[in-house]
């Protein structure tokens, strides 16, 4: 690694090795996307001011303990940590350290970091809030002010007033009303003209019409009072119903702020990395990013391919479903190409690189969430359809409502035109659902679950089935080995090692047991070789194994997986088993135990007082999946299950009408996740069927799972409740002002009231649902 | 009331005058982190 990090490191003597994970950070080119250099000149030796995350933090107490944590590394030069918003400023120098130390440093302290990739989005937003917050005030304020100068016109009697002093307070409401008009106002305008210039009507119009009308006929009252419009001002009315309008939008904006704000900290993750093979022969571990053409790199099943390129070792099965829809496995052998964002499955294989874009992982999750967040539900389309005719009648009420006063008062009829086009709320219509969901989806952002399709909370909501897999599902990731049966002559040790060797090339938890249990006993790499691994989803791998160091020495074709697989006995042991097999036979079986998650029982009874069936298929033995099951307390469970039969099952549920949530992670859950009506990608998953599912859950809380559906339930109960208060308000209120029985003031109140409602009705499914899920 | 002549006046560009103090203290962010002060006293330096 050294040796790796020597180009860009001019301390060369930089201790050991760093993690990993945290390799990929240590590139330069990584640095831009969570900081920037403070300094000119070259990269790699200049001062970084960089923007992290901090995970695990609670209180000020724990920020002085990252801040001390971080300052004890040798080149860190300035921390700060603001722990409300769990972030932190790092200046550090890049001649003397590498994140991946402070990184480090503070994982040892016990605070996980996260590259804060969202920091320019989070700037940029507390900028525009900031602006907002600032226009809400001078209306007010200029409101208050106005209020007084009109004050006096309310209750003098006839006479009371000189014409001079009553002429002088319109002057200076006139004055005071200009901030508001060409300050506070400006964001009304300026959509208003944008819309009107693309020939089109957005909720901006009939407001901005109303704002302008109002003030002209004021205005012309005050320089002419003798003139057509009358002698009446409008000031006070107009200036209030702005502060309503902007005090309606502010508060809007922060409750999007917060949900945006979850949603983008899904960005702040390590970047993705690939191992690349180096000058001097060995495997280094570099982001994707840095790819160039004409790289080789070592892609594992489960990876996804980095950049489009030829296999130039090995020959492996790939999903391209995310890429051409096609949802089989394609075969690729040597020589052939691979498709970046499409995953390798079976094999570990070497590829060189042909040419490196907008194929990354990092560029799809991005994509995936901005589509999440873009992407309108059905009901939200079906309400951007009513809006707009809604608004062309509402401009044309107001039209005829100003007509049919006119005779009587000119003054007066535009001021009742003004009160139509201010009272009629479209924008609660149109933000009944996304606003909802939105906030649905970064409540559930902040309990642990990545909504990565917001059209599927909607879908969540009528689950009344949920399947579950078994193993790293209900069951911890990887199981502990418990026993090694071996051939006679052979040391468990050994067997374990040839077991270890050929696991290591698979991300499948019974190969990782092995892996794990090896590694927990011993403590230098198993000594074989393995050349040409192949993994045939559901059954096992099979490798060609020889003694490293003995090139010359014979090879043997070791398999490793189920007695099947390997063409062995299985055990008569009620446990999960793994076995291991060569040209002469049986060589060890490996029994694993598998353990429930302790909150698996608690996940699914409050799944069934939900009153949804939880049924359970596992590709695992029928009677392991059976008392797996037993122990969860769920009533239908089917083992031995190819991915196959999976589908097959959920196809018949679906065509029996009913709705299926599917909750997977393993390599074969992939197809069948994609065709549930809603998946949840659960545990450390690969990330095959992350990028299918439409929640992913990271962590291991099981819990989760009827969390959100529970929340999902209660969002579409939102939902109904907005769009019907919506509608309510509207076809309330849009014939009282053209009665002309609300007055302008009033009319924006209640603007402001109906869209708030709507938003602060969305803003209780931000509070996380604690104790309806789990009963 | 002659006076009201000059205190109306005075009132608007109190008002404005109010505005130009508010808009400083937004602008240098002021009420960006209001919880550093109250975490203050429990730093050393």
């Amino acid at each position: 690694m050294q040796a790796a990090l020597a180009p860009f490191s001019p301390a060369a003597a930089l201790p050991r090795a760093p993690r990993e994970e945290w390799q990929a950070l240590d590139d330069p080119a990584e640095w831009p996307a969570f900081g920037h250099a403070l300094d000119g000149g070259d990269a790699g030796t200049v001062r970084w001011e960089s923007q992290v995350a901090v995970e695990g933090m609670h209180c000020a107490g724990c920020g002085l303990a990252v801040e001390a944590a971080l300052l004890r590394v040798a080149g860190v030069l300035e921390v700060q940590v603001n722990a409300a918003s769990q972030r932190a400023r790092v200046v550090w120098s890049a001649a003397q350290t590498r994140p991946s130390r402070w990184f480090e440093a503070c994982e040892a302290a016990g605070y996980r970091l996260v590259p804060a990739a969202d920091s320019s989005a989070r700037e940029r937003r507390s900028r525009e809030l900031r602006l907002a917050l600032w226009r809400w005030l001078v209306s007010g304020f200029c409101m208050m002010q106005v209020m007084m100068y009109a004050y006096p016109a309310y209750i003098a009697q006839p006479g009371e007033m000189t014409p001079d002093a009553a002429q002088l307070l319109r002057w200076a409401s006139w004055v005071l009303t200009l901030p508001v008009l060409f300050f506070s106002c400006g964001p009304f305008f300026r959509s208003a003209w944008r819309d009107l210039r693309h020939a089109r009507i957005g909720m901006d119009v009939p407001v901005a019409f109303g704002i302008a009308i109002a003030f002209a006929v004021s205005t012309a009252a005050t320089f002419d009072s003798a003139g057509a419009l009358g002698h009446e001002v409008y000031f006070d009315s107009l200036t209030m119903f702005v502060f309503f309008l902007l005090t309606g939008r502010w508060l809007e904006a922060r409750l999007r702020d917060r949900t945006a704000g979850s949603l983008e900290a899904v960005m702040n993750r390590l970047p993705d990395s690939i191992e690349r093979l180096d000058a001097a022969g060995g495997w280094e571990r570099v982001a994707v990013r840095r790819l160039a053409a004409g790289d080789v790199v070592r892609v594992r099943p489960g990876e996804a391919f980095p950049a489009d390129g030829m296999l130039i070792d090995g020959g492996t099965s790939t999903d391209e479903a995310l890429l051409t829809g096609e949802s089989r496995p394609v075969a690729r052998a040597r020589g052939e190409r691979v498709l970046a964002g499409s995953h390798n499955l079976s094999a570990t294989v070497q590829v060189r690189i042909e040419s490196v874009g907008e194929g990354t992982r990092f560029a799809q999750i991005v994509r995936l969430m901005e589509s999440a967040a873009l992407g309108k539900p059905r009901l939200a389309r079906l309400a951007d359809r009513i809006a707009r005719p809604f608004l062309v009648l509402v401009l044309l009420s107001a039209g005829s409502a100003a007509a049919f006063w006119w005779p009587v008062d000119p003054g007066k009829a535009l001021m009742v035109a003004v009160a139509v086009l201010i009272v009629t709320c479209p924008c609660a219509l149109s933000l009944a659902t996304p606003a909802a969901m939105l906030a649905s989806a970064g409540a559930l952002a902040r309990g642990g679950v990545l909504t990565s399709n917001l059209q599927a909370l909607e879908a969540l909501a009528s689950v009344d089935t949920v399947i579950f897999d078994k193993t790293g599902t209900l069951t911890g990731e990887t199981p502990r080995l418990e026993r090694v049966y071996c051939r006679q002559g052979l040391r468990p040790g050994d067997a374990l090692e040839i077991g270890a060797a050929l696991g290591a090339h698979s991300l499948h938890p019974g190969a990782r047991a092995l892996v794990n249990a090896w590694n927990a006993q011993f403590r230098s790499p198993p000594a074989w070789e393995v050349a040409q691994p192949a993994e045939l989803a559901g059954l096992g791998l099979e490798g060609l194994l020889r003694r490293s160091g003995d090139a010359g020495g014979p090879a043997r074709r070791v398999r490793l997986g189920s007695a099947s697989h390997c063409n062995v006995a299985p055990l008569q042991v009620e446990a999960p088993q793994v076995h291991l097999s060569d040209e002469q036979g049986w060589i060890a079986s490996f029994v694993l135990a598998e353990e429930l998650r302790p909150d698996a029982a608690a996940a699914v009874a409050a799944l069934q007082a939900e009153g949804v069936t939880v049924r359970l298929l596992s590709g695992d033995r029928d009677s392991a999946a059976r008392e797996i099951a037993a122990r969860a307390g769920i009533e239908f469970a089917q083992g031995g299950c190819t991915p196959e039969d999976k589908l097959e099952v959920l196809w018949r549920l679906q065509a029996e009408g009913r709705q299926v949530a599917m909750v997977g992670d393993g390599l074969n859950d992939g197809p069948s996740l994609a065709r549930a009506n809603a998946s949840f990608a659960f545990g450390r998953a690969v990330p095959l069927s992350r990028a299918r599912a439409d929640f992913v859950v990271p962590g291991d809380a099981l819990a989760a799972i009827p969390r959100t559906i529970a929340q999902a339930r209660r969002t579409l109960r939102v939902v109904r409740q907005n769009l019907a208060w919506a509608a309510g308000y509207n076809a309330l209120c849009v014939p009282l002002a053209v009665m002309g029985w609300l007055p302008a003031w009033l009319a924006g109140l209640g603007m402001a009231a109906s869209s708030l409602v709507v938003v602060l009705n969305a803003a209780r499914l931000a509070a996380p649902a604690a104790g309806r899920a789990v009963r | 009331m002659d006076i009201l002549f000059l205190l109306i006046p005075l009132s608007v560009v109190l008002v404005l005058a109010i505005l130009g103090g508010l808009w400083w203290a937004i602008e240098r962010g002021q009420f960006e982190d209001i919880e550093i002060e109250g975490d203050r006293i429990l730093r050393g330096d």
